[in-house]
This record gives structure tokens, sequence and C-alpha cells, in this order.
């Protein structure tokens, strides 16, 4: 009895994985590279050929500097890989402090957008060209059916899109919508640690909340930038460090948690 | 040398001090030759109006070649006179002549009369009086023959070759054998740039949005099949619609990358033909090709579509982008060498080799305000401390770390050194406050006692 309630369960969730990854048998994933984190996602990974939401609170839902370097620092690795297109409706991205905190901009096309609407055409555009990997557009809010376009356009050839929610300056904040998003992160700054003996800040860190995973869980960690600020980077691990999970998240049962802080 | 510089007494080659002594209020400017050789090759396409075949001589003279031309001014003489009314004109000096070859022509442009005409096989006669250095020679060997004295070409053209060519060299002979037809001289006559250019007329003009979509088509294959026979390819074309009312309505795109691809060119235009009032119709349609620059074939291939990273996607998408955005509005960063923060940056082109020369040991900002911010209410215990708390934007922020000074100074090399001014720095620090936000703020000049030192926000670190 059981063993056939297992089956139809094995079943219906493969069923729902082939619908979640929107018809493509070759969906890709790109693991964070700590099982802390990598095993909230299905694949075992940040999925790719979909788009992500990143967001801030306060200062940053205007100012969007935590949530667009997390963004940068998760995508990196894609951003190795092709090139990577920067939407933007203020021009006040530094690039000199993105290639700080190790991403490789050599490839960063910036565009700046007019409007809203115009941001997210243009999301959509550099989503559906061959040869980019990752599209990054730093926009108010989308709409449900700005979401499922943006999917559309990421399924063409599999390129991954990280729209940053960023309010204009003085403007009001409007109501987050239902979201087509594959996940939903909250990224908020947290106090650095210089390393012992050393003085100033201590490389970035940053409170990060997945708010929502589809077909996987949420969880909340404290990150720091691994190759913030020096030359010894680009080694091939993922230049974003897992310091210590923070609490209220759920866990696997079988995978027990080991504190690193 | 012009007329009135001529009744003074002066001539070309003198030394400037002597002119002076004869001409005390005479004005003096440098040489330019580059400008001479601009406004001579400026002068060479204006000839171009009477024969297609114009070579520039030299820094100052050009010759024409007008055989086969001349009968559509009614003669020589009438071409001539038409030339010489519009040079004057114009208010350029000048001496013309006309005769059979080249060697000819300079010598009686500039050491016969002006305006002479020599007829056919007639220029024996004309040269005879003319001094050797007509022929064009070196200083040093025109010297040598009026040393010997001879003083006339026609001398010249009594002396057996063989002695003459062993005495003068052969330069000589060759020069003499030019000036008289016996040997030929090949000019290298400037070419004007044939225009990029394509037309289509129709018989009933044409208003409605397809019927132009679809000319803009056809006028595009038309230019594009020219610039695929020659091997090239433009990086700019401009679509004009000529109303029947005379009105003419242009369209401009821009490509990344030098293309002859007429589908892709009609569907930049596609989006901005909407927005052309046709009017009472459109009669013509023209497409200009700009920056036209070599383009070798590329065979299609049927995989190119899965060539990820090639640059065969991208240019479409940046050519678009340009197109519905603006040109200024997508760019890669480009490094400058600078320690200004807001000059280490340039845009570039979006389409281009990829370089990164920051330094990533200097921590920059994440975000880079473009006017750095006012700070208020900063309190820094020692005029030489960062701030323990500020106000930026209405908000408090206590400061909970900082790093810091880093000195950013003037670029003192770039400007003149009057300018320089050692007040004019910046002493950057990197705080960090106690939800975490980390701020670059700077206080602008050196501590002076007893005034409030000014504090600014320059940008926001992750």
């Amino acid at each position: 009895m059981s063993g056939f309630r297992d089956e139809r369960l094995a079943a219906l969730k493969a069923k729902i994985a082939t619908l979640e990854a929107g018809g493509r048998a070759d969906s890709e994933s790109l693991p964070f590279g700590d099982s802390h984190i990598d095993s909230c996602f299905l694949d075992g990974g940040l999925p790719l050929g979909c788009w992500h939401e990143f967001g801030g609170e306060g200062m940053e839902a205007e100012t969007a500097a935590c949530p667009a370097a997390f963004a940068a620092l998760v995508a990196a690795p894609l951003a190795r890989r092709g090139e990577a297109v920067w939407i933007l409706r203020r021009d006040d991205l530094f690039v000199p402090g993105l290639v700080g905190l190790g991403f490789p901009a050599e490839r960063l096309i910036q565009v700046c957008a007019r409007d809203e609407d115009e941001a997210l055409a243009v999301a959509e555009d550099a989503l559906a060209t061959p040869g980019v990997a990752a599209v990054f557009a730093e926009v108010e809010t989308v709409s449900l059916t700005a979401g499922r376009r943006l999917q559309l356009a990421c399924e063409k050839r599999g390129a991954t899109g990280f729209v940053i929610r960023r309010r204009p300056y003085g403007g009001k904040a409007k109501a987050a919508g239902g979201s087509a998003a594959a996940s939903r992160w909250r990224v908020t700054p947290a106090a650095s640690e210089p390393g012992p003996g050393e003085f100033g800040l201590g490389p970035p860190r940053w409170a990060v909340e997945l708010e929502r995973c589809r077909g996987g869980r949420t969880g909340s960690w404290l990150f720091e930038a691994a190759d913030a600020f020096t030359y010894e980077a680009s080694d091939g691990t993922h230049p974003l460090r897992l310091v210590a999970p923070l609490g209220g998240q759920q866990l696997a049962p079988s995978q027990p948690l080991r504190r690193t802080a | 040398m012009d007329r009135a510089g001529r009744r003074l007494g002066l001539y070309v080659g003198q030394k400037a001090t002597d002119a002076a002594a004869i001409a005390p209020e005479l004005v003096t400017a440098e040489a330019e030759p580059e400008a001479d050789a601009r406004a001579l090759s400026a002068l060479v396409d204006w000839c171009v109006r009477f024969s297609p075949a114009v070579a520039a001589d030299g820094p100052d003279g050009l010759f024409m070649d007008i055989s086969g031309v001349a009968h559509l001014w009614g003669g020589e003489a009438e071409l001539l006179a038409d030339f010489q009314s519009r040079l004057s004109a114009n208010g350029l000096a000048f001496r013309i002549a006309i005769a059979d070859t080249p060697g000819a022509a300079w010598a009686l442009a500039h050491y016969g009369q002006d305006g002479a005409i020599a007829r056919p096989g007639q220029q024996i006669g004309l040269l005879a009086p003319l001094p050797p250095a007509a022929l064009r020679l070196e200083p040093e060997t025109a010297a040598q023959i009026d040393r010997l004295g001879l003083k006339v070409l026609a001398q010249l053209f009594d002396i057996p070759r063989a002695p003459l060519a062993r005495r003068f060299g052969i330069e000589t002979l060759t020069r003499l054998d030019q000036a008289l037809g016996r040997s030929k001289e090949a000019l290298i006559f400037h070419r004007a740039p044939t225009p990029w250019f394509a037309r289509l007329a129709f018989a009933e003009p044409i208003s409605a949005p397809e019927d132009m979509a679809r000319v803009a088509f056809d006028v595009g294959a038309a230019l594009c099949a020219r610039l695929e026979k020659e091997g090239q390819g433009a990086r700019r074309f401009e679509l004009c619609f000529h109303r029947v009312d005379g009105q003419v309505a242009p369209l401009q795109v821009g490509l990344a990358l030098a293309a002859r691809d007429p589908t892709r060119i009609a569907k930049l235009f596609a989006p901005k033909i909407e927005t052309i009032d046709p009017g009472f119709g459109v009669e013509v349609v023209t497409l200009e090709a700009g920056e036209v620059e070599a383009l070798s074939g590329r065979q299609a291939r049927l995989d190119s579509l899965l060539e990820a990273g090639s640059a065969e996607g991208l240019a479409p998408l940046i050519d678009r982008l340009t197109n519905r955005l603006g040109e200024d509005r997508v760019w890669k960063a480009r490094p400058v060498e600078s320690h200004v923060p807001e000059q280490s940056v340039v845009p570039g082109a979006a389409l281009g080799p990829s370089v990164a020369g920051w330094d990533p040991e200097r921590p920059r900002p994440f975000r880079l305000f473009r006017r750095p911010e006012p700070l208020e209410a900063v309190t820094a215990l020692m005029p030489d401390d960062p701030p323990r708390q500020f106000r930026w934007r209405g908000q408090l922020h206590r400061v909970r770390r900082a790093e810091g000074p880093e000195r950013i100074g003037q670029e003192w090399w770039r400007g003149a050194i009057e300018d320089v001014r050692t007040d004019h720095i910046r002493d950057y620090y990197r705080v960090e406050d106690e939800a975490g936000a980390r701020f670059w703020l700077f206080r602008a000049g050196t501590y002076t006692p007893g005034t409030q030192a000014k504090w600014w926000l320059h940008g926001l670190f992750a």
C-alpha cells in the first residue's frame, strides 16, 4: 500500500519537475558549492534558463547596491561563459567596484533605459540573444505578464535573468505583485568582520533570505564576498562564501545543520 | 605670389628679413604644409567639375586631363576662360597652361605665359625660349645646366641625346622626352569616392506603411548587392523618403559591425518607418551608406544559431538597442588611467575588445554618484578622523567601522601649471554603519583651523 503511494508520489514529483523546467529537458543549474544552500534547490544549484528576483529594504530599496552586488556575484560564474548585459534606469553602476568584488566585467555591456517598460523590453531582447549568458535588469516591479514574457525569453536560449528591484529615488513603494520568478531573494547589508589583526572593514557581508524558490525550500544565510578587493581571485571557486546559516530556516531532516560560524 | 606682392618687389624664396626690409608693413605667417595639402586636395575635388581625371602635383599644382571634355565648353579656350573666371571668383592666384603633355603644360604654366594654349604638336616652339628649370629638374641639375651657359631649352633640344644623358643624367633626358611627348608619363589621378547610394522612383506615389517598408527593403537590396560585389559593408545607413510636395523625411540607422544584409537593415528601419508621415505620397526613396569598410564574405552556417559567444548574435542585439535607445545608452566600460574615481571609467563601444584595467585591490564603491551628495551633521573626533556619525537624505547613520583616509588629489600634470592648487584634494573614507551599510565619503580640502570641514558622500559599497 505504502509502496504504491510512494510510487505515485515519485511520478507526480517527476511530472511537476518537468513542468517547472518549462518543458526544457536540458535544464542546468549553477551550484553555490555549499550544501546548505544547494540542497534548497531542486537540481542542487541555482536553476539556469529562468529569471530570479533580488530586492532590498529601507535605503536599499532605492539604492539597491547590496541586492545588485549579490546578484552579480551569484551570476559571476555565468559571466565568464558568455556576455552579460546590465540594464539600468540610473547610470550609477561603477564598474571598478564591480571588478573589485570579483565580477568579470570585461564582457559586461551596460544599457541605460529611459523607462520601466523599455528596461523590461531590452531585458527580454537580450535574454533571447545567443551568446548572452546573464542579463541584469534594475526595474521597479515585474508584473505577472512581464514576468511570463521574461521567462519565455529565458527559455529560448537558456540565458538567465537577474531582476534587481529598485525604486526610483523619492518614489512611492509599489506593492510587489505576484511573480513568475524562479526564486526571490531579499538581500540586506550585514556588518563585516575584518580578519584577526586587520583594521578597517572586512569583506562585504550580506544577510540573504531566499523568500521564494520554485520547487525548492526557502532559507536565510549570511554570505561573504570571498574575492573582494584582491588579486587572488577567480581560482574557479564561487565568489560567494556562505558564512553561516541564519535562524528560522527549514532544513532537510536528512541533512543535520552544522554551524560554520 | 600675387600681383600686390610682385609690385612691391617680393619673390618666392626671398628671405623674410629681406622682404621685411622692402615692405616694412609685411605680416609674416608660419608655413602650414598640412593645411596647404588639405586645401589643394579640396581644390582637386572641386576641379572634378571640369574633368574626371585630376591629379594633385607637388605642394601647389594640379594636372587636369581635359582630353575629350573641352568640347563641352565649346573648345579649350572657352574651358580655360571658365576655369579662370571660377578660380578668380574664389580669390585664388593661379597660372594655367594647356599643352599636349603634362610636362609641357607644367613648363608653360610655371615659366611661360599664363593662359597659354599649345596647339597639338606645337609645344616645342613654345617651350624653346623657356629656361631649363621648366623641365621639372632637380635644382642642382638645373643650376648645373645654367652654369654651363645653356639658358634656354632650345639649346638643350640641339644637344645629341647620348652626351646629354651622360652629362646631366638620365632624369634630364626623361623629363625632356616627357615634355615633348616622346615618352609617356603616368599621373596619379585623384579618384573621388563613388557614392554608396541607391535610388528607387515610383510611377505612382506610395503612402501605405507596408509599401514603404517594402521599398525600403528593395532599395536596401539594390545597395547591398553593390556592396557585396565590391566586398564592402557599411555601418551607417540613411534612408530618405522624398515626398510629392518636396519634403524629405530622413531615417538613420547605425550598426555596431559593418553589414550588407538587406533583411537586417530593413528590420532596423521597420519601426522607424511607422513614424514617417507620407503626406500626399512618396515618389522617390533613396538609401545612402556611410562608414563603408571592407567586409569579407561569410557563408551562412547551418549551426550559426548554436554558436554561443559569437559576435553574430550579439551585433544585431547591439544594433537594435542603439537604434532604439540612442548611441550613448549602450556601452561597455573602459578603463582610463586616472586616480580621480569619476574619471577612471569612460563609456566605450559596446562591441569591442575586452579590457579591464582597474586595480581590484583598491576598494571602489559599487554605486558611484555622478555628483557627490552633501552630508549633514557630521561629527568627527579629530580633524583627520573619519566621521562618527552623519546624516544622509534625512537619515542618521552611526559609523561602526571605518577605514581611510585615501587621499585623492588633483591630477596636476593634466592642466596648466598655473592652475595647480594644493587644496584640491579629497580624503576618502570607507565606513560601515551600525546596520552594516557601507558608504564611501570624503572630506573636501585640507584642514583649516576654525572652519567646518565639508563632507560628501560619493558612493555606496555593496
